[in-house]
């Protein structure tokens, strides 16, 4: 038995550097396999959905326009992420990537959590319906 | 349900809770004092009922995988491989070998941080906050090793049905074995500190001591019960995932007060880092996972596991649909509880806030709606609305 069993800890933190980060003026390496903000890749989209479909937090909406011509629009509602990364694993086209640098995500505006991919077009078509349609596009189009 | 003290008929009440019990979670104790000795206590729990087990029910088997992992915010990685392990065994299917040793691999690092945890709270509690601080830096190492691993800090996500998703390649097994080299020398500190330190031993020694024959009649689990000499630890008798190629030695003490429950937590982090090291020499090589089908055959199994606060129970029932029919859930913290009651009475009030720290207690975990069917009664059911009612009443 002995008294003050952590002097030696509390004298080395006299002359240690601080454990902590000046954030942001200091930012941490992120690690490789960090999860961050998904990335969706149309090339090989089939549009079978199954990403939102296995999304835990229905984070995730396939957009079908036009299933023959491949006209399909991602939307990734960034604020629902638990960063599961399931989405991944479930497509079988491998279509779907997770960022490890994109991590910085907060916003004082509702919009920056709402993304949307897919061809240019295809997306201003679906904010143009989302627009007529009220604040939010109607479900009723995802697949 | 009193929120100050009541005296009646010569008995004074002290009610603790349910904001802030000692822990930051909610749970509401009322002990009866005779001046500073307790005499009786009695628990009501259910203030974080988050109906878990009823929501996998509306979910396909992969989503009801992320909500079980919620269940418990420290142990979530086990959380998820009893109900993988669970669900694999009903689908037929057996996760590839590498994914098994992974599995073990995550769940022993979440040891780690979950005992490292417990060891800050604990310390914390007995007033001794310079430990807490050390122990919480300390396990940064841990947190930064898994979020290196599977790509979170908390809520991995390593799981999937049929495998893994995260591999461990030759440049993060290093990372992993130089974090474990500097743990390793910290805990040994630690064991210093917490079986000589004076003044923490006057907070520990002999206090809340529980005797075998005590945990065995309560059904006390995990290290709790291993630190008063019950040998019972899932991981070794009735190993599961990679344990049975990778075997762990039993720890345990036989004092059963809560200097034992320090030594018997610390002692088992050493094991946890002597398994994840032979894992990491002898990491099978394949797949990461296999096909798991949609629908899963009907059936009813169990899955148990041991979490780093003792035995965590399963049982899915599947009518060969996409979701499940019934998911039951018992963390260990309910058996564990029940000691808390019993071993308070003769105590000083003082040391209730370190008896119950000593059972590891995570209160959301435990928080389940139980109906008990009257024979005499007949039947009974309960419409949603009836369910409402209750529960508002509960609240009120």
């Amino acid at each position: 038995m002995r008294l003050g069993s952590m002097w030696r800890d509390a004298l080395s933190a006299l002359v240690r550097e601080p454990a902590t980060q000046q954030y942001p003026f200091e930012r941490l390496q992120a690690p490789e396999h960090l999860r961050s903000k998904l990335h969706w890749d149309l090339t090989n989209c089939t549009g079978c959905g199954l990403c939102a479909k296995d999304c835990p937090s229905d984070a995730i909406d396939v957009i079908v326009l036009d299933k023959k011509a491949r006209k399909f629009v991602f939307r990734y509602h960034v604020d629902r992420c638990t960063f599961c990364s399931q989405c991944v694993m479930s497509c079988p086209k491998k279509c779907l990537e997770m960022a490890n640098d994109e991590w910085e995500l907060a916003s004082l505006t509702p919009d920056d959590f709402l993304v949307y991919y897919g061809n240019e077009e295809d997306v201003e078509t679906v904010l143009a319906a989302a627009a007529s349609n009220g604040a939010d596009a109607s479900s009723t189009d995802t697949e | 349900m009193p929120t100050t003290p009541t005296q009646e008929n010569d008995v004074f009440r002290i009610p603790i809770g349910p904001q802030h019990p000692a822990l930051k979670e909610p749970g509401h104790f009322e002990f009866t004092v005779d001046g500073e000795v307790v005499t009786a206590a009695t628990l009501r729990l259910g203030y974080v009922h988050r109906g878990i087990e009823k929501g996998t029910e509306g979910r396909n088997w992969i989503q009801s995988l992320y909500l079980l992992e919620r269940v418990c915010g420290i142990c979530s990685h086990v959380h998820a491989t009893a109900y993988c392990l669970g669900v694999e065994k009903l689908a037929g299917v057996e996760a590839p070998p590498r994914a098994q040793a992974i599995r073990v691999l995550v769940a022993e690092l979440e040891r780690i941080h979950s005992h490292m945890l417990w060891l800050g709270v604990a310390a914390h509690e007995a007033g001794f906050d310079m430990l807490f601080m050390y122990s919480w830096r300390d396990r940064e190492t841990v947190m930064n090793l898994l979020e290196g691993i599977t790509g979170n800090r908390v809520n991995y996500s390593a799981n999937q049905l049929g495998g893994v998703k995260c591999d461990i390649d030759g440049e993060q097994a290093d990372d992993i074995r130089v974090g474990l080299d500097f743990l390793e020398g910290r805990i040994k500190h630690y064991l210093d500190v917490v079986s000589q330190d004076t003044m923490f031993l006057r907070r520990t020694r002999g206090i809340g001591v529980m005797t075998r024959e005590d945990c065995e009649r309560m059904g006390i689990v995990g290290p709790t019960a291993r630190a008063s000499g019950v040998e019972l630890d899932l991981r070794v008798h009735a190993p599961y995932a990679a344990y049975p190629e990778h075997p762990v030695n039993l720890v345990t003490a036989t004092a059963g007060d809560l200097e034992a429950r320090f030594i018997v937590r610390v002692n088992e982090l050493f094991e946890s880092i002597r398994l994840i090291r032979e894992i990491l020499d002898d990491l099978p090589e394949g797949d990461l996972s296999v096909r798991v089908p949609r629908r899963i055959p009907a059936g009813e199994t169990i899955s148990r596991v041991e979490a780093p606060r003792g035995e965590l129970f399963y049982y899915i029932k599947s009518n060969r649909s996409d979701m499940a029919d019934r998911v039951k859930v018992r963390t260990p913290t309910l058996p564990n509880m029940a000691s808390v009651l019993e071993i308070a009475v003769g105590h000083q009030l003082a040391d209730i806030p370190m008896i119950l720290t000593g059972i590891d207690p995570c209160f959301s975990c435990n928080d389940r709606m139980v109906a008990i069917n009257d024979p005499s009664r007949g039947e009974q059911a309960w419409t949603w609305e009836q369910l409402r009612q209750y529960g508002i009443e509960y609240y009120r």
